[in-house]
């Protein structure tokens, strides 16, 4: 037990210290993460409308995927992230192979569906009334999206922070992709495998608190926002 | 002739195969006051929304002023309004609900908080007391008094009401139908109002619809009787009723069909059976008396059973008979009034 609180305690010391490479792999990972949540927000919020709000063809089966890709093993995207930007690949002369951006594409790639899925089923919760309320008030289209949004804006708030949970605590796109390189790559979670490897345990439980003060951060700073408004 | 406000040719309305609206030819003029009633599922609110310009007929035209018009065209979006049920407020106060649809339309946002208060006072709500209240502080009749200033601030040359009385208390419901009034009166909005409370449509429309089955069958008040039919020992077709009369019919197209009996067929009478103009009789008790200001005639329901009929009789008629609510009748038909549907 000793050593989870020792675990605290050295969290605080690496913190106050200023230890750098603790604040790099900190850094690495809010970095890699606002990435990644840019470009699956700016995708699967559309997305997950068009999905929630519209019916087409094969939407039953579209929405069944994108439902099982929401529970996609981290490894396997990372596998084929690391297939697709190896020298070999086919994006192989971008150079994203071990950057950040590299992880983030794969990160996006495990956020995107929860995005999609959760943003639909908000979409699809709001009620038939909302969309006659809006256009027997005059409501163009656009303004019917941008006001169905608005009103679904708890539920996409509820998915965002999903799929912000589901980037910051992965590892295995980090890793693969990522490669692992101190100062470079390294985020919390491939830092704290890295170290509970070497038998570090202390600065494991030190990083893995260090996770956890971030992901109440970002909650807790959503939730006081959402209660504001 | 003035171009009617509305003028349908040929509508109908799909959900997957199933049609839940035909209708061959309706005009609805300027300014008028058009009821439509029907039992549930009988296409009411599907006529409105497409009335409303919110859901696109499957097949016909709806002319809006002789111009064909669609949802969200120009011509229809700010002049047409509907009110719903069960009323949907936005996630917001009571203020920004009010005031959405002016914000849409632009104008004077100076002029808005005025606009919104003389539209809550309108509709009997204190503008100090509700403009700030969050959309989920309200009872259901506050929220549909809401949802209906949201529309009367708009004062919309078309008003749609889909059964806006039917799940609020008896202040809301009396609120609603004055602001409905007054807004024909004052603006001249052309009011629809769909409704089960056949009395008060009797009272303020000047044509009364009745649809049943996705299509209007008639101009008033017509009595729907629903199957299932049973043949008797003597091959008569009735159907029995709680209190063990039955209705009898002329061979239905199926057992299922629902049988209709204008109530321009139906003789009233207090005195014995026997002396009944028809073949057939039943007794009931009048459940309620009104006047249609319309054609100044007095409105019956009488409850036989669990059925009510309706028919109309003329002011002199009703003083001879001296009828009463309560009070024992018996009414009689042709058969060869029944029509199947």
């Amino acid at each position: 037990m000793n050593y989870i609180i020792d675990g605290l305690f050295q969290a605080i010391q690496l913190l106050i210290n200023g230890d750098g490479e603790t604040y790099s792999a900190v850094y690495a990972s809010i970095r890699v993460s606002v990435y990644s949540m840019i470009v699956s927000l700016f995708i699967g919020i559309p997305a997950g409308f068009l999905m929630g709000h519209h019916d087409f063809l094969w939407k039953k089966h579209i929405r069944t995927i994108t439902d099982t890709l929401m529970s996609l093993p981290t490894v396997l995207v990372g596998l084929l992230v690391y297939a697709f930007l190896t020298n070999r690949g086919p994006l192989g002369e971008y150079g994203f192979l071990f950057t950040l951006e590299g992880i983030a594409i794969g990160q996006a790639i495990l956020a995107l569906p929860i995005v999609i899925a959760l943003t639909a089923t908000a979409v699809e919760s709001m009620d038939y009334k909302l969309k006659v309320t809006l256009v027997s008030l005059g409501a163009s289209r656009r303004q019917v999206l941008f006001s169905t949004l608005w009103e679904a804006r708890y539920g996409i708030l509820a998915a965002s922070m999903n799929a912000f949970g589901r980037v910051l605590t992965e590892v295995g796109i980090a890793m693969m992709v990522g490669g692992n390189i101190k100062w470079h790559t390294r985020t919390i979670t491939t830092a704290i495998a890295l170290e509970t490897n070497k038998g570090e345990f202390v600065t494991g439980v030190a990083l893995g608190i260090v996770l956890m003060a971030i992901a109440f951060i970002v909650n807790f700073s959503l939730s006081f926002l959402r209660n504001r408004s | 002739m003035n171009t009617p406000t509305y003028h349908l040719t040929e509508i109908k309305k799909f959900y997957n195969s199933n049609r839940a609206v035909y209708i061959e030819d309706l005009s609805i003029p300027e300014s008028s006051i058009t009821g439509l009633v029907g039992p549930n599922g009988s296409g009411k609110s599907t006529l409105l929304n497409m009335l409303a310009f919110i859901d696109r007929p499957s097949e016909g035209t709806i002319l809006f002023k002789g111009q064909k018009a669609e949802p969200y065209s120009d011509i229809v979006r700010f002049r047409v309004s509907l009110l719903a049920q069960e009323p949907y407020l936005l996630k917001r106060s009571v203020y920004e609900n009010v005031a959405y649809g002016l914000k849409l339309r632009g104008g004077n946002p100076s002029r808005y908080p005025e606009q919104v208060n003389e539209s809550l006072a309108l509709v009997g709500l204190s503008p100090r007391e509700f403009s700030n209240r969050p959309w989920y502080g309200l009872s259901g009749g506050e929220a549909q008094r809401v949802a209906l200033a949201a529309r009367l601030v708009l004062k919309p040359e078309v008003l749609i009401l889909d059964e806006p009385t039917a799940s609020v208390d008896a202040d809301s419901a009396g609120r609603i139908m004055d602001c409905a009034m007054m807004a024909s009166k004052e603006w001249g909005t052309t009011l629809i109002i769909a409704s089960h409370d056949w009395k008060w449509l009797h009272e303020i429309c000047g044509n009364v619809l009745q649809m049943f089955k996705g299509k209007i069958i008639g101009n008033s008040m017509e009595n729907i009787i629903f199957g299932p039919w049973n043949q008797n020992a003597n091959r008569f077709w009735e159907k029995e009723l709680e209190d063990g009369q039955r209705i009898r019919v002329p061979a239905p197209p199926s057992p299922s069909s629902a049988a209709i009996i204008q109530h321009g067929s139906i003789s009233l009478t207090s005195q014995s059976p026997i002396l009944m103009k028809y073949e057939h009789s039943l007794h009931g008790v009048i459940a309620q008396l009104s006047l249609e200001p319309s054609t100044n005639a007095v409105m019956v329901s009488i409850r036989a059973g669990s059925q009510t009929f309706m028919l109309r009789i003329s002011q002199d008629e009703a003083r001879e008979t001296a009828i009463s609510p309560g009070q024992k009748m018996y009414i009689s038909y042709p058969l060869s009034a029944v029509t199947w549907y």
